[in-house]
Formats: C-alpha cells, sequence, structure tokens
C-alpha cells in the first residue's frame, strides 16, 4: 500500500511532538503530515501504577542493556515517547555546554527565547512547599547542612495531584509531556498520527514501514495493519538517540557519513539510599523538586532527588540475601537520590546493528566517568547522614551497607572507592540517551548541519537527543525540543518549495 | 488444572528446581514471610520470560543449567541438591566471576526473583508498600494481573 505526504515524522517524543505542534499552521494551510510511532497509543487511563504491567511502556520491557550488559537502560516506547515517563525535570541547556558543543548558529542567544516559550506551552512551573514531600525535604536539609549548593527543579506538571507514579505514566495527565500537550494539538489540527508502525528503512524521500496490530487497551490508528511503502517530501527522524541512528545505518547512510551513531552518551547513572528513622513514604507526593549542581563543575556530575518502586529499588541497590531483605522491609523509610554523570563524548561509543538489524549500544563507562560516580558517593553518604539517615547503601563502597559512625566523614573517599566497581555487578543505569547524529558542518565528524538537515541531502531531517555533539549534562528533554524548534523553524522557512 | 491456574512454560524439571533453590538464597525465608523460592515466584518469571526475546531467553534458561552443573566444584552436588551454605558460596563466586557471561546472568537471575517476589502483592505488607492508588483498574494482560494478585493457582 503506498501513502503520500508533505512531510512524516518518525517518533512522537520530545522531539518529535514538538516539531509536529510546530507545523500546525503548515497543516492548517493544507499540508499532509503524519507522525509515524512506533509504539502503541496508551493514554492516562492505562496507566495502572504497577511496575511489572508498565515495563510495557519502555523499549525492550524497561531492561535494555548496552552490549556489554554493564548498563542498562530505559527509554520510553509509546506516543509521547520518553516524554510519557519522565519525571517532567525542566532544565535549560547550560550556556557553557552550548559553547562547548561549538555548532554553529546554535548560541545561547537562540535557544533562550525558544526555552522561553516552550516553558510557557509546556506550563513549566516553580515547585511551590506543597509539592515537597519529605525525600525531597530530607536532601534540601541535607544539602543545606553541609553548605552544599542545592536547587529547586523546574517541572512541567499542571494540575498535578502529586500521584507519586510519574515514571510509569501519570494518571491525571498533570505532567505535561508531548502525550498530553503538543500530540493531541497537533492531531486536532489535521495530522495524522499512526501508532504501532516501525519503519524499517529510509529510501529516497520514502520510507518502508509496518503497522503492527493494535494492542488491547491502546488507540487504534487511521492505517490498518501491514506494510506501507511512505513518500514525502520531507521526511524527520526523531526516533531517539538510538532509534535514529539504528534506522539510518539499516538504510545505507554509514558509508558517507563516518560518524554516524558515534559519540553516543547515555549519562551514567547510580542510584542511592539512605535509610531514615521514620517513615517518609517517597512514593507519596512529587518525586523531584530538588538537586545539586555542587559537584557539576569539577567532578562532573549533579545529584537529584529520585524515587523507584520496590523491584526497581531492588536493582539499584545491588544486594541480596538477608541483607537485601532486611533492608527492603525498610523500603518505607528509603532516602532516595540518583547520580548523574556527565560523561566524555567518545568516538569508542556507539549505536551499531545487531545481526536482525536493531540498535546496539555499544558502549563502555570510562574510568573517569567510574571515578564521577564513587566521588559521587561519598557526597552523597555525607548528604544521607546530614538528613539524619542512619544506614547508608553504596555500590561502590568497600561494605555496601554502612551505618553513621562507622566510617570516618574524612575516610568516604576511600571507603568508597572505584576499586569496587564491576561491570555486571555494579547496578549502573541510564535515562539518557544522546548522540549518535550529532550536528556539525563536517560531513566526516557529524551526521547533520545545525539545523538537523542530514548532510548531504535537502529533504531528510533529525530532531532528536541523538543530534547532540556531546552530553547536555542536565535532564536532555527542554534541548530536545528547543531543537525541535529550529528544525521546525527550517522547514516552515522552505515550506514553500515542499509544501 | 481449572481456568484458574497458570502452567508454567520455561520454568519447568531442573531449571525450576534451579530456580527455586537459587530464589531461596537470593530472597532468604523467615519467620514473617516465605522466601524467593515459591511457586509464585517462579510463575511471575516464567510470565517475563515468555515475553523475553527468545535468544535472550534460550540463553537465560541455558544459565540455569550451567549453575546446576557447577554447584559440583562448591559442594560436591548440583546446585539444586548442594547445601544452603555451598549454595550461597557458588552465588557469590558467580556474581564477582571473571567471566562476565556468569556476571550477566547471575544478575538477570537477581533480577528475576526480586520481580516476583517484590511485584506481587501479597508481599507488600512485609514492607509496608502501599501500592498504587488506583488498585482496581484493569490491565488487559489479566494473567500478570491474576499471578500479582495470587488469583491464579501454579502448576508445572
Amino acid at each position: 500500500m503506498n501513502k503520500d505526504y508533505d512531510l512524516v515524522i518518525v517518533g512522537s517524543g520530545a522531539g518529535g511532538g514538538t516539531l509536529a505542534s510546530r507545523l500546525i499552521p503548515l497543516a492548517q494551510a493544507g499540508a499532509k503530515i503524519a507522525i509515524l510511532e512506533s509504539g502503541p497509543h496508551y493514554t492516562r487511563d492505562y496507566f495502572t501504577q504497577r511496575e511489572l504491567e508498565m515495563m510495557e511502556l519502555l523499549w525492550r520491557g524497561g531492561a535494555w542493556p548496552t552490549k556489554d550488559g554493564a548498563i542498562t537502560m530505559a527509554a520510553g516506547r509509546g506516543v509521547g515517547g520518553s516524554t510519557m515517563l519522565y519525571t517532567g525535570v525542566t532544565f535549560r541547556l547550560p550556556d557553557d555546554v552550548c559553547g562547548e558543543w561549538g555548532v554553529p548558529g546554535l548560541t545561547a542567544e537562540d535557544l533562550r527565547p525558544r526555552f522561553e516559550r516552550i516553558e510557557e506551552e509546556i506550563h513549566v512551573i516553580e515547585p511551590g512547599p506543597e509539592m515537597v514531600n519529605d525525600n525531597n525535604r530530607l536532601f534540601k536539609e541535607g544539602c543545606e547542612k553541609l553548605g552544599y549548593q542545592v536547587e529547586t527543579i523546574r517541572l512541567n506538571v499542571k494540575g498535578c495531584q502529586q500521584n507519586g507514579f510519574c515514571n510509569i505514566g501519570c494518571i491525571s495527565g498533570g505532567k505535561q509531556g508531548t502525550l498530553e500537550v503538543q500530540i493531541p494539538a497537533s492531531v486536532q489540527a489535521g495530522i495524522d498520527l499512526i501508532p504501532n508502525c516501525h519503519v524499517a528503512r529510509v529510501g529516497e524521500r520514502s520510507l518502508e514501514v509496518t503497522v503492527g496490530k493494535t494492542p488491547p487497551g491502546t488507540h487504534d490508528g487511521p492505517w490498518t495493519p501491514g506494510d506501507y511503502a511512505v513518500r514525502a517530501k520531507r521526511i524527520v527522524l526523531s526516533a531517539g538517540a538510538p532509534g535514529t541512528p539504528a534506522l539510518l545505518l539499516r538504510s545505507g547512510y554509514g558509508e558517507r557519513l563516518p560518524a554516524l551513531g558515534k559519540y553516543f552518551t547515555l549519562h551514567p547513572a547510580l542510584t542511592v539510599y539512605g535509610v531514615y528513622p521514620e517513615d517518609i513514604k517517597n512514593y507519596r507526593g512529587y518525586p523531584k523538586t530538588y538537586y545539586s549542581p555542587q559537584f557539576s563543575e569539577q567532578d562532573h556530575y549533579y545529584l537529584e532527588t529520585a524515587f523507584y518502586y520496590p523491584f526497581v529499588s531492588t536493582k539499584h541497590l545491588g544486594l541480596w540475601g538477608r541483607e537485601l531483605k532486611e533492608l527492603m522491609k525498610c523500603y518505607n523509610r528509603f532516602m532516595t537520590q540518583i547520580i548523574l554523570n556527565h560523561d566524555e563524548a567518545l568516538e569508542s561509543n556507539y549505536i551499531g546493528l545487531d545481526a536482525k538489524g536493531n540498535p546496539e549500544i555499544n558502549y563502555t563507562i570510562s574510568a573517569e566517568s567510574v571515578e564521577s560516580l564513587c566521588r559521587a558517593q561519598a557526597q552523597s553518604a555525607r548528604i544521607f547522614f546530614a538528613a539524619g539517615c542512619d544506614t547508608v547503601i553504596m555500590p561502590c563502597a568497600d561494605r555496601p551497607v554502612f551505618k553513621r559512625g562507622e566510617v570516618a566523614d574524612a575516610d568516604l573517599e576511600r571507603f568508597i572507592s572505584s576499586k569496587n566497581y564491576l561491570a555486571n555487578k555494579t547496578p549502573v543505569a541510564a535515562a539518557h540517551p544522546q548522540g549518535g547524529c550529532r550536528m556539525g558542518t563536517d560531513p566526516a565528524t557529524s551526521v547533520t548541519d545545525g539545523r538537523g538537515k542530514v548532510h548531504g541531502t535537502d529533504w531528510l531531517y533529525v530532531s532528536d537527543a541523538s543530534l547532540f555533539p556531546k552530553s547536555s549534562h542536565v535532564n536532555p528533554y527542554l534541548t530536545i525540543m528547543a531543537l525541535a524548534d529550529r528544525v521546525a523553524e527550517e522547514l516552515v522557512g522552505t515550506s514553500s518549495s515542499w509544501a | 488444572m481449572t481456568d484458574a491456574t497458570y502452567k508454567l512454560k520455561n520454568l519447568t524439571g531442573r531449571k525450576l528446581q534451579v530456580f527455586l533453590a537459587a530464589a531461596d538464597c537470593i530472597i532468604p525465608p523467615d519467620p514473617g514471610s516465605p522466601g524467593g523460592g515459591t511457586m509464585e515466584t517462579a510463575a511471575v518469571v516464567d510470565w517475563a520470560l515468555n515475553r523475553l526475546d527468545p535468544e535472550m531467553r534460550a540463553l537465560f534458561l541455558k544459565f540455569m543449567v550451567a549453575l546446576d552443573f557447577i554447584g559440583v566444584f562448591f559442594g560436591g552436588r548440583t546446585f539444586k541438591n548442594n547445601s544452603m551454605a555451598a549454595r550461597e558460596r557458588q552465588l557469590r563466586w558467580t556474581e564477582s566471576c571473571p567471566l562476565r557471561p556468569f556476571r550477566m546472568g547471575f544478575f538477570g537471575l537477581k533480577s528475576y526473583v526480586c520481580m516476583g517476589y517484590y511485584t506481587r502483592e501479597a508481599t507488600w505488607p512485609e514492607f509496608g508498600y502501599g501500592g498504587p492508588h488506583v488498585p482496581e483498574r484493569a490491565y488487559p494482560d489479566t494473567v500478570i494481573r491474576g499471578l500479582e494478585q495470587g488469583a491464579l493457582e501454579v502448576a508445572e
């Protein structure tokens, strides 16, 4: 079957969803536009807040390992992409990081008005005290006692009911991801949304796609299941950092774009726990309202508050046996932090293809990142103790579970060290895949220009986190949306030639 | 067997016995609660294995068999027939083994056992988990909901 469009977007997350919403005026003027989404169309009434059931919202059931199995990555699969699963943590790309990226035309001045506009559209707020749960309050108190810088995390929520289960779908619709904001607006304006649509290959102004059956409980799209040849005058790939480079590799772009798939980063993360003397029930209230940038510049990590469900928590704890069982009995007393390392963009870390043509994450955590994660654990332990915890759990400590006073404060860095890191044992995870289609000017070292146009084409664009030349340092969704805004600006500006 | 029975498809025979023995090491029983080595835990894991990529599933099941044979070096018998102390010794070795595939296998096994145990409602009172705000909200896959809620019998 054949389908003809003016423009097709592959993916509906922060990049694809935002891009679609920017093209609404063209759709209203008669341009034919479609969004092809690989995952199903879930809506808020589908989310059950049960972690095992909701693992289906993630690629590979929530356990997408790097090729060496050392890091497990989480990425959303469904309409809304990872904005279906994020916590609404809103950071602008830091000005100095934008400078480091060194993409001509992409400046802090260029991004600022885009950030402002997007933040207004998706209801970014500074959470008030009524949104601060015990875990967050204690984190702030701990940081302040130590004299560490602690800042409020801005969130994109509207009418949030503080259900606490943001990472497995928002049941109230308060979280203003593309599933709730940009996609409904785009569909209402006449843009076609095709869920369950796998794109196998990009051809010359065309796509080979297969639409699968609609899973029970999810929403149908307008196309019946089957194979399609989709022709479009412009194609924008927004399938995410592993998905977009993999699709281009499958389509044969690797030979003429040697940087394709390379310089992949993912913010290696460790989630660490402290045990507070009283119940703090982190799964009630809003999970994330504070972070500390204290160690970003010197040691290359952020500390953020976090919350995870019981099973996922057992993975982070890295324990088993009686130690695990006894600790889990303190689940309601868990204080939680997540350590996010700003990893370096290395050519040797890349997205490839497995034997079936699926994306394969070839990523080896660097010694520098491991050192950074270890120094961060020592600082996290200090914050937990300062906040009043009597026990902390640090995966890279000589003895992962230790109590207040058992290790002298000055010895924490020696006690928690990289000699205890062991790949496939230390529970490193990630949720911020970036790079693989980096922007730049030279086709030898980059894949697209500064507006996301793939080198050597005038009809193929990228609009997602794979554009990042290096790590964003911060949670990436707002930066992805701002880059989508730039791509859309170019497409709208040239629309007289294609729409 | 009635409609309210879940029949194991992947964890059967030797693999089931190895799984149950390992699960009781990973989450040991105590006076207040059972360990991980129950048919209820195994059933949730079996359900998850059904959804796993077939190659990964085959690898995991091969790891279970390998774990059993290697038990000879730790307690003189196969894993499932060794003492609890010998099994723990073997699992500690596997967890930090210089050979990456063993570490990966243990990481997977530990994750599955914890999944099978801590996602079942019957275990939630043990650690005071209040669970979802919408506990009655239906889910299309009634099998996993039945296993989570202990509403299905489990048979090999």
